[in-house]
């Protein structure tokens, strides 16, 4: 094992197995708090007969999409139909690579650690378009085509957010933007950035307030109406994980990594104070679902130009003229 | 002035949304568990008619005067008496209700001369054909007896 995990080859391959059970863990488990979390607001119980408190139910679910038949619309583009779900699906998981879960975790602590994440992470609109163009179905179309609009309006406030850290910091390495909040998180002193990264992150993972492209109400189910079976639970797997992947870079960049607060680990282990950081964001982002209405389209691209863009561009100068003045 | 004001107040009508929600999460559950747990019907619940036992004799006071059955506007009730003897009182034998055709006016529970009619708490009434709406009331007596 020691020698194995000392080699570079076997650390991103046992690594790569440890993603990959995670990120079913973490879909199953976050499933199931998004159903806890939704029936408490409204006063409901929510998911309660499998397993102790209703924990194994969407494992069940999982088996019951394992099971079912795929079905290809007819006329569809095959190929593109097919290669969709994984294509949603696989760079989601890239990011872990670079994910600082505590000192000596990420499986590769590479100087553009952030880059890496911001760039699969744009894949998964791609991958929306192509699964959105390929089902043959308007509705699944007119998802796709909100979806790749929507992105235009949160990238760019969601970068230039980001940026302002990476100014502090000058660096896009994941690791050295943890150590750089030793004595205090940059929330407090980059509250804007971490609004504007914050409401963004939760566009980018389409879900409410900006679940456009979804729109269960207007659109059926959006992007992946005509897809069954586990194609479908690719889709959600990747929806979850990716809540996941957006909650940890905001850990990262605003809430101290792995670090305890002004420093303080108080004996808990790095990667403990992670995944509580991560969680408790991520509750928040489920949180925001149930208690906002989903804005309209214009809506959407108005906030993010009159409001989320000049707000982050403003950060941005301020930060800049900050660091050079010091 | 009027941009910096409008996004103050709509960020603070969010954070008002989220304090209303975040508090319902603590607040008990209001949902019941059907099958496992019940209710206490309301008093003022009207299920189909019942035979009301009285306390000082043990049984109802039913003497087939057939008030009711002449009463009730959708003619859902039949019933048959025959004398006891030993009590020297007609005394209700069969009394049968389509529940299926009733109203539920209470005009049968007005009007009933020994008050012995009242209305049921039974509300699990789904049934499968339209024939099991019909109730015999002297039975459904003697089975609540038990």
């Amino acid at each position: 094992m020691e020698h194995i995990l000392s080699n570079e080859l076997g650390r991103l391959i046992v690594g790569l197995i440890v993603v990959l059970i995670f990120s079913q863990l973490n879909a199953l488990f976050l499933v199931w708090l998004e159903r806890k979390v939704a029936g408490h607001i409204q006063l409901r119980i929510g998911p309660k007969e499998v397993g102790p408190y209703g924990l194994l139910q969407t494992i069940v679910d999982g088996l019951k999409l394992v099971g079912k038949e795929l079905i290809t619309p007819k006329r569809a583009d095959r190929i593109l139909f097919i290669i969709a779900p994984v294509l949603v699906f696989v760079p989601v998981l890239v990011p872990f690579i670079v994910l600082p879960f505590s000192k000596s975790l990420p499986l590769n602590d590479m100087n553009v650690g952030l880059l890496v994440i911001f760039s699969f992470s744009t894949i998964n609109v791609l991958a929306i378009l192509i699964g959105g163009w390929g089902s043959n179905n308007k509705y699944a179309l007119l998802g796709a085509i909100r979806s790749v609009a929507q992105n235009i309006a949160y990238e760019i406030p969601l970068l230039l957010s980001v940026l302002s850290v990476v100014l502090m910091t000058k660096t896009l390495q994941m690791s050295k933007i943890v150590q750089a909040q030793g004595s205090y998180w940059f929330f407090l002193i980059q509250p804007i950035a971490a609004l504007t990264y914050f409401i963004c992150a939760t566009a980018e993972t389409n879900r409410a307030p900006f679940d456009i492209p979804e729109a269960e109400s207007e659109l059926v189910a959006g992007f992946h109406t005509e897809f069954s079976g586990m194609r479908f639970g690719l889709f959600f797997l990747a929806e979850y994980t990716n809540v996941f992947v957006v909650c940890a870079v905001a850990t990262t960049l605003f809430l101290g990594g792995w670090q305890g607060p002004f420093g303080f680990s108080l004996g808990i282990p790095g990667i403990i104070w992670f995944l509580a950081k991560t969680y408790l964001l991520v509750f928040v982002i489920m949180w925001f679902r149930w208690t906002f209405p989903r804005l309209r389209f214009d809506q959407l691209i108005s906030f993010s130009w009159k409001v989320l863009i000049p707000l982050a561009l403003a950060n941005l100068i301020i930060t800049a003229g900050v660091i050079k003045l010091i | 002035m009027g941009y910096f004001k409008d996004i103050l107040v709509g960020g603070w009508s969010l954070v008002k949304g989220l304090e209303v929600t975040i508090k319902r999460i603590y607040r008990p559950v209001v949902t019941l568990q059907y099958p496992r747990h019940r209710i206490e019907m309301s008093p003022s619940y009207r299920g189909h008619i019942e035979l009301k036992r009285f306390p000082d004799t043990g049984t109802h006071y039913c003497v087939a005067c057939g008030t009711c059955m002449r009463v009730c506007p959708s003619q859902v009730i039949k019933l048959q008496g025959e004398k006891d003897k030993a009590l020297d009182a007609k005394r209700v034998v069969h009394y049968y209700i389509d529940f299926s055709h009733c109203s539920l006016c209470g005009l049968c529970v007005e009007s009933c001369p020994m008050q012995t009619l009242t209305f049921s708490k039974e509300y699990e009434l789904a049934d499968e054909s339209r024939w099991d709406g019909v109730i015999d009331l002297v039975r459904y007596f003697e089975e609540s007896a038990r």
